[in-house]
């Protein structure tokens, strides 16, 4: 399917014009997504600290990881769902946003770097659960690991500026259509 | 507080602010929703070992003492970061209900923190700091956080709040 017929249907569709028509639905769900972010970084940073041997050093890694992991899968969820539900309100327009395309990639850079430390440190978690850090390999990502969920963080608050153009005195780029920008959500 | 606000905006500081505030304002916001995840994820930790969550093998003084320090610096970095949002578009803050709200809520989770901090460092014995009225402070704390957190995101949305905003009557 095109990509533009796509995202004009995502826009059209019941859940979408909901959430345009109310006032309340896109600040809730705005806010609905910085709480999970917070729950998804704050716990990343818990882990990542301890694989790179700055905190909680002489607890075992698997330890402090069994504390946060399944918190940080559920705030994932939740923030990938409330982001979805904010990108269909003006699909076309998200889809064209850099700061959004950057994030996406960013997203799965984070995605694939969690990956290379599963394959790699946390495949030999048992060797080095009781030393203050993660070997080579794993504090290397867990060290990339902060620095792509800060980025991440950056991008997303970048997105709520060019996308209403609130704070920027940038033109708009000329994928956008005005009838898109009226409809859309009215502030940062 | 309108007078304030706009007394405020025309500062020198106020003023320079505005002159970047096409990099200054996304910069600072995002500090601070990193601070609120710094904050949210250790409250949120120190809050699970209460309700038997997380860290069983460590003792609610040891968790605290792994976290306590992250919140308080969290706390500031968000006053900090706070406070310059406030002189770079004071009008924007000031002059709205959710803030003032938002406020109040924050005043109340300090304290509650604070609170808690000092009945852990006096607890004597490992599990003393955890009773009934422990757990339920927690879960308001949590809460708290949460009503915070939306009312900081419907600062930029006070209409929503009708007759109640200030912006909108004016």
């Amino acid at each position: 399917m095109d990509l533009h017929v796509f995202f004009k249907a995502l826009e059209g569709s019941a859940a979408a014009t909901t959430i345009r028509d109310s006032l309340l639905w896109f600040p809730l769900l705005e806010a609905l997504h910085v709480m999970a972010l917070a729950v998804v970084f704050g716990s990343i940073v818990v882990v990542d600290l301890r694989a790179l041997g700055l905190t909680s050093r002489s607890r075992l890694f698997s330890r402090v990881a069994s504390d946060t992991l399944r918190w940080t899968w559920s705030a994932f969820v939740a923030a990938c769902v409330t982001g979805a539900l904010m990108f269909i309100t003006n699909a076309e327009v998200y889809a064209a946003n850099t700061f959004f395309r950057v994030k996406m990639l960013l997203l799965l850079l984070a995605g694939l770097n969690m990956l290379l430390f599963q394959l790699t440190a946390g495949r030999r978690v048992a060797h080095w659960d009781a030393s203050p850090a993660a070997p080579g390999i794993g504090k290397w990502a867990a060290a990339l690991s902060l620095a792509l969920w800060l980025s991440i963080i950056c991008m997303g608050r970048l997105i709520g500026f060019t996308i209403t153009g609130a704070a920027s005195h940038e033109p708009p780029p000329a994928s956008i259509d005005f009838d898109d920008f009226l409809s859309g959500p009215p502030a940062q | 507080m309108e007078a304030f606000a706009q007394w405020l905006e025309a500062t020198p500081a106020s003023l320079s602010m505005q002159q970047h505030q096409a990099w200054f304002i996304p910069a600072v916001q995002t500090l601070h929703i990193i601070a609120i995840a710094l904050a949210a994820g250790s409250v949120l930790l120190v809050c699970l070992r209460l309700f038997g969550l997380a860290a069983a093998d460590q003792s609610v003084q040891q968790t605290h003492a792994r976290y306590g320090g992250w919140i308080k610096a969290s706390l500031w970095s968000l006053l900090a970061s706070g406070a310059l949002l406030i002189v770079a578009e004071p009008v924007r803050e000031l002059v709205t209900f959710s803030f003032w709200v938002k406020m109040v809520l924050v005043v109340c989770v300090v304290s509650l923190v604070a609170a808690f901090g000092r009945y852990v460092r006096k607890a004597a014995a490992v599990d003393q700091a955890i009773t009934p009225a422990t757990r339920c402070l927690a879960a308001l704390t949590l809460l708290l956080l949460m009503a915070i957190i939306v009312l900081g995101r419907l600062i930029a949305y006070d209409h929503v709040w009708g007759s109640l905003s200030p912006a909108t009557k004016a």
